[in-house]
């Protein structure tokens, strides 16, 4: 692979400075053969000797002439830019196997891969600033002076309290029964089983929810111990959609002063899947999109889209 | 054990079994499904030895023992309008046990044999049905995975059917009506088959007659070609 030269070079002046030392090469040899030669053969050893000198001059003479067009269009020529990037490693472009190592045009693909990963994450952090996710009640760049000392009460809860939100939250919708248990530490985790269409597990943190794992009904939540399995995905890709339009959920409906209101938005929300199989998309009217049957629900409306028909 | 219908294709015009198969095998692969291995259904009958009836004075019932590589390690056991006994693979051994009073019909086995492709979360059968040597029928069988309420699902399983099978989807399965919110199991998917196995033995007899009859009739024109 050629690489550019830069401007700086005048190209013209560099073939001819190349042809330059081609004449000087030449006289210089002309130089030795003429030494090489000796005097040739004429009637008086004077001429033979003036000969010899003029010749000797006249070799001596074209190569000075020759030097000094070299040196001439040498400085024409011009200095390679100074603004290479990869400063003394450039120089690895001189290296003429380029088949078993090229190590030059990897090393430039590399900086120039790393140089737009760059660009690219500044963007994304720029985006992703804008839409905060943080769900606790500290104000983003409060002074450690003014920021309160103590944790906010509404991750510090009374697990009795979390206990009663959820029964009554079990008892508001018929078709969806929820089972609360603490097999680790004082976090809950909740079994709701909806209708005969899914199981889902939610990992709580207090009264927020921190995860989801949306399974079949006829799928294992349980491991060999018979503890609840928050790890393994479901088996069937539907499942795996709404797992990934839960945790959207969870974090779109945030209200860090009354995270009840949260749970029970949230358990409003995950109801409407129980027809997840039966309603076809608001917004073409089927039921299958690769595959797939409609697994959004607008977090307004609680219309069924299909993940790519979703405004 | 998702939902599963299954139905009969209908061979298409001027093509053998096979080439209506390769066309259907086509027509899922072009749809993004990945085949998965082979499948195998099979069934055999027996009828109440004569024996026991005459104690009783009942037409003879016939049981419909059938086997289906998805459970590899179940035996189904069914009347017609029964109940379905679904046993371990010994089941097979207590039938020899039980000669006396369950005989094997002649020449009763039918199979259907084929591939299984996945897609999405649709895994689909399509396999030949086979009574001895030779080929019958088609079986296309639909299941889907993650929904296990018949009635749910069905509009869902019917798109899917229009998709590859165009024209000649089926309508809804009986077993849907009777259950209605109950969930699906393997006995409803053997019901199904042995519905199946008996229409295509029907046709079968059908064909059989007719070209019976069509012998019989040309030799009655033969007779008539001699004048007394």
């Amino acid at each position: 692979m050629a690489d550019v030269l830069s401007v700086g070079v005048n190209l013209e002046a560099f073939a001819q400075a190349i042809s330059a030392i081609q004449a000087l090469r030449s006289s210089v040899s002309r130089v030795f053969d003429c030494l090489k030669d000796g005097m040739r053969n004429k009637e008086t050893l004077e001429g033979r000797e003036k000969a010899f000198i003029a010749h000797f001059q006249d070799n001596l003479h074209s190569v000075n002439r020759d030097l000094n067009e070299l040196e001439r269009l040498s400085n024409l020529v011009g200095k390679p830019s100074e603004n290479h990037p990869l400063h003394n490693s450039g120089l690895l472009s001189l290296d003429p196997v380029q088949d078993k190592t090229p190590l030059y045009s990897q090393l430039l693909q590399a900086y120039k891969w790393s140089n737009k990963l760059q660009y690219h994450a500044g963007l994304a952090s720029g985006l992703l600033n804008q839409q905060s996710l943080k769900r606790s009640a500290n104000q983003m760049g409060v002074s450690a002076k003014r920021r309160p000392k103590a944790q906010p009460t509404t991750l510090v809860l009374p697990p009795q309290y979390v206990d009663d939100v959820i029964s009554r939250i079990d008892r508001m919708f018929p078709e969806m029964t929820i089972h609360l248990s603490r097999p680790n530490g004082t976090s809950a985790m909740l079994l709701v089983t909806l209708g005969k269409v899914l199981k889902v597990i939610v990992v709580m943190r207090s009264l927020f929810i921190d995860r989801t794992i949306v399974k079949g009904y006829n799928e294992n939540v349980y491991t060999e111990d018979g503890k609840l399995d928050i790890w393994s995905k479901s088996n069937y890709q539907v499942f795996q959609k709404v797992t990934d339009h839960a945790t959207t959920a969870l974090l779109h409906y945030q209200l860090p002063q009354m995270p009840d209101v949260v749970v029970r938005s949230f358990m409003t929300w995950l109801r409407s899947y129980i027809k997840l199989f039966q309603a076809p998309c608001q917004r073409c009217g089927k039921f299958l999109q690769d595959g797939l049957p409609p697994t959004w629900r607008d977090f307004r409306t609680l219309e069924a889209f299909h993940d790519t028909c979703r405004q | 054990m998702g939902v599963t219908c299954v139905s009969q294709m209908p061979v298409a015009e001027g093509k053998s079994v096979q080439q209506t198969v390769e066309l259907l095998t086509r027509k899922l692969e072009m749809l993004g499904a990945e085949k998965q291995g082979t499948f195998c259904v099979d069934c055999e009958t027996y009828h109440t030895a004569a024996s026991t009836l005459g104690s009783q004075g009942q037409a003879g019932k016939l049981m419909y023992v059938m086997h289906n590589s998805e459970y590899p390690l179940s035996c189904f056991a069914l009347f017609e309008n029964g109940p379905c006994l679904v046993a371990d693979t010994n089941f097979d051994v207590l039938m020899v046990k039980l000669k006396g009073f369950f005989q094997s019909a002649k020449a009763s086995k039918i199979e259907t044999r084929g591939t299984r492709y996945q897609y999405c979360d649709f895994l689909v059968k399509v396999g030949t049905v086979t009574m001895g040597p030779s080929a019958r029928g088609i079986s296309v069988e639909v299941e889907y995975g993650p929904c296990v309420v018949a009635s749910d699902c069905w509009s869902l399983l019917l798109e899917f059917l229009q998709s590859f099978l165009g024209s000649h989807t089926p309508g809804a399965p009986a077993v849907f009506g009777s259950r209605h919110d109950a969930v699906y199991s393997p006995a409803d998917t053997m019901v199904q088959y042995m519905e199946l196995f008996n229409k295509i033995r029907k046709q079968q007899q059908i064909l059989w007659m007719g070209r019976d009859l069509e012998r019989t009739s040309s030799l009655s024109c033969n007779f008539s070609q001699y004048p007394t």
